[in-house]
């Protein structure tokens, strides 16, 4: 297959994906127009608050304003571009799932409320490549109209590869199945449980668990929580917190090993008034 | 385990900051004191607080009291529970409620008491049932704003409670149209939750004397042990007891970030709106302690508030 053939394959995705990214960060940032709407979106969460909606909105512009260079232009300036905000965006979201790995990478704005995980970050770096592609093979939007059959066979697969690396997908479909996010969705604890025991977070902390059963679990928004009592190698009494995702088939699951009753600063006190 | 722990937890599962967030303040604080009346004049008011503290206010001259009916303060009588709204630090008491009781529930019978009527009602699995005694004079009153005063369908009123008999003298909301077991469901939404969402807070007194915290109606059933929770006609997230609740007072530019502390499966049922300052989007959205109530600028007589809550 010739280079230029990938190349516009690759044209084509980047447009798209560019395209669309940036009209679903400008409708998010329409649609909370109070304070605080983008508080739980990457990458608004690792700015001070009032900058979070300008980085939005700028982030959607540069979008547009690049898909449209690569489409009407030949000029390097936008290729260039792509690739570094393709690279800086990876950057990112490592950065944004290191510093808090409860937060969306945002990437189609609130579509994307689920936690960056391998799979955004493997769809950047595949953006990436399609990007340098496309800087260094020069090829503009009048090679995306007349496109051969390897190109159309080249993006179709590149799409599906595409599809496979976006979290998105499942929570989609699953609102349009539900009618509701996942938020809003009843999802039975033992669910959770199954795909708990399933991760390797799990596998990785069973060896410090003392009980088989959790001593509590509760839910909160899209997490649910498990407490496992645990006892850490220095033989001191700890407890083990899982939170896991409750959308997508291979969810997202966080772990903290909390150690005695140092739980951080509490309110002097959150009683239960009812029942309990 | 305690719930009030597990905020923390999650905060550390989820590498978010361990403090809990305060909403900032915007105006002069407001201070809910409450307790049982010690003394009284027309100036100054000595409450002993749920601690056993004797508080001091001075009342304020344009200051008024409701037991039952608008009087002054210094009718309200020794020996009863008041709930004070009080400004300067908690210095100055300006408006006083004595007695005062909310009863939110499904109604389970109907009587008469000679010229009253009586209520009985359903009022969640925590707060169990409670007799209403409707007095003849309030009748007309509450039946307009409860026109299906029968067994199955919900009942919302404001009264006092003296010496362990529930009277109602305020209806509390417009009752819904529909029995308590049909409650609309919550408009489809292929949207993302937005972080802060819009509608009618309520307040209730099935929370400790003088405690600050909220009872949410969107609890998964098996964390709560509430058979009645999850429902809402409002597109609420699912949060748990022990979740901090950020309640916002749209009318008055008042804010807090509150626990919460019990499940708020009667408010879950009540799709009305809050006509306090404008008309709030349908849904009752969160039900405060009377004393977070208060402190957010609700006036207890009221029942409600335009409110915006999201997780703190």
């Amino acid at each position: 297959m010739a280079p230029e053939t990938l190349a516009t394959a690759a044209l084509a995705l980047v447009v798209l994906l560019l395209f669309l990214g940036g009209s679903a960060k400008a409708a998010t940032a329409g649609s909370h127009a109070e304070p605080g709407g983008l508080a739980r979106l990457g990458p608004g969460v690792l700015v001070p608050e009032r900058w979070r909606k300008p980085v939005m909105i700028f982030c959607a512009g540069a979008e547009v304003v690049l898909a449209a260079g690569l489409v009407f232009t030949a000029s390097p300036l936008p290729r260039w571009g792509t690739v570094t905000f393709f690279s800086v965006a990876t950057y990112v979201l490592w950065e944004l799932r290191r510093r808090r790995p409860d937060v969306g990478c945002g990437c189609f704005g609130d579509a994307s409320g689920s936690p960056v995980g391998l799979r955004s970050i493997g769809r950047a770096v595949v953006l990436t490549g399609a990007a340098v592609l496309v800087a260094v093979v020069p090829v503009t939007g009048r090679n995306l109209l007349s496109p051969s059959w390897h190109t159309l066979i080249a993006f179709g697969a590149g799409l599906a590869l595409l599809a496979v690396l976006s979290p998105e997908m499942e929570e989609s479909l699953a609102r349009v199945r539900h009618r509701a996010p996942c938020e809003q969705r009843p999802i039975a604890a033992p669910k959770a449980l199954a795909r708990l025991r399933s991760s390797s977070e799990w596998r990785s902390h069973l060896d410090l668990l003392t009980a088989a059963e959790p001593s509590d679990t509760w839910r909160e928004l899209c997490w649910r929580f498990f407490v496992y009592p645990a006892r850490v190698a220095s033989g001191a009494e700890a407890d083990v917190v899982f939170a896991v995702y409750l959308s997508g088939r291979r969810p997202p699951v966080r772990v903290a090993v909390v150690e005695g009753e140092a739980a951080g600063p509490l309110r002097k006190s959150i009683g239960v008034s009812a029942g309990h | 385990m305690g719930v009030e722990r597990r905020h923390a937890l999650a905060s550390k599962a989820l590498g978010r900051s361990l403090v809990p967030p305060q909403a900032e303040e915007e105006n002069p604080a407001l201070t809910a004191v409450t307790g049982e009346i010690l003394d009284v004049s027309p100036h100054l008011i000595i409450v002993e607080n749920p601690e056993g503290v004797e508080e001091r206010l001075v009342i304020a001259p344009w200051a008024t009291a409701w037991r039952g009916s608008v009087i002054t303060p210094a009718d309200l009588p020794t020996g009863s529970r008041v709930v004070i709204r009080a400004r300067q630090s908690g210095r100055v008491a300006d408006r006083l409620w004595g007695d005062v009781t909310r009863v939110t529930g499904v109604i389970l019978s109907m009587g008469r008491d000679g010229r009253d009527r009586t209520v009985e009602l359903h009022c969640g699995p925590h707060r169990g049932t409670r007799e209403v005694v409707i007095p003849y004079g309030a009748s007309g009153r509450i039946a307009v704003r409860h026109p299906r005063l029968e067994p199955g369908y919900l009942f919302d009123a404001i009264g006092t409670r003296v010496e362990g008999v529930t009277t109602a003298y305020l209806p509390a909301t417009s009752q819904p149209p529909y029995r308590a077991t049909a409650v609309p469901p919550p408009p489809p939404a292929y949207n993302g939750v937005q972080s802060r969402i819009s509608g009618a807070a309520a307040w209730s007194d099935a929370f400790d004397e003088g405690e600050a915290g909220v009872a949410y109606p969107m609890l998964e059933r098996a964390d709560s042990q509430c058979d009645d929770a999850g429902v809402s006609c409002t597109g609420l997230p699912y949060l748990s007891l022990g979740s901090m609740l950020y309640v916002g007072n749209v009318c008055e530019s008042r804010a807090a970030v509150l626990p919460i502390v019990a499940c708020g499966c009667m408010a879950g049922r009540f799709c009305d709106r809050c006509v306090e300052c404008g008309t709030s989007p349908r849904g009752r959205i969160a039900e405060l302690s009377p004393a977070s109530f208060v402190e957010l600028g609700g006036d207890l007589t009221n029942g409600c508030f335009n409110a915006r809550v999201g997780l703190g």
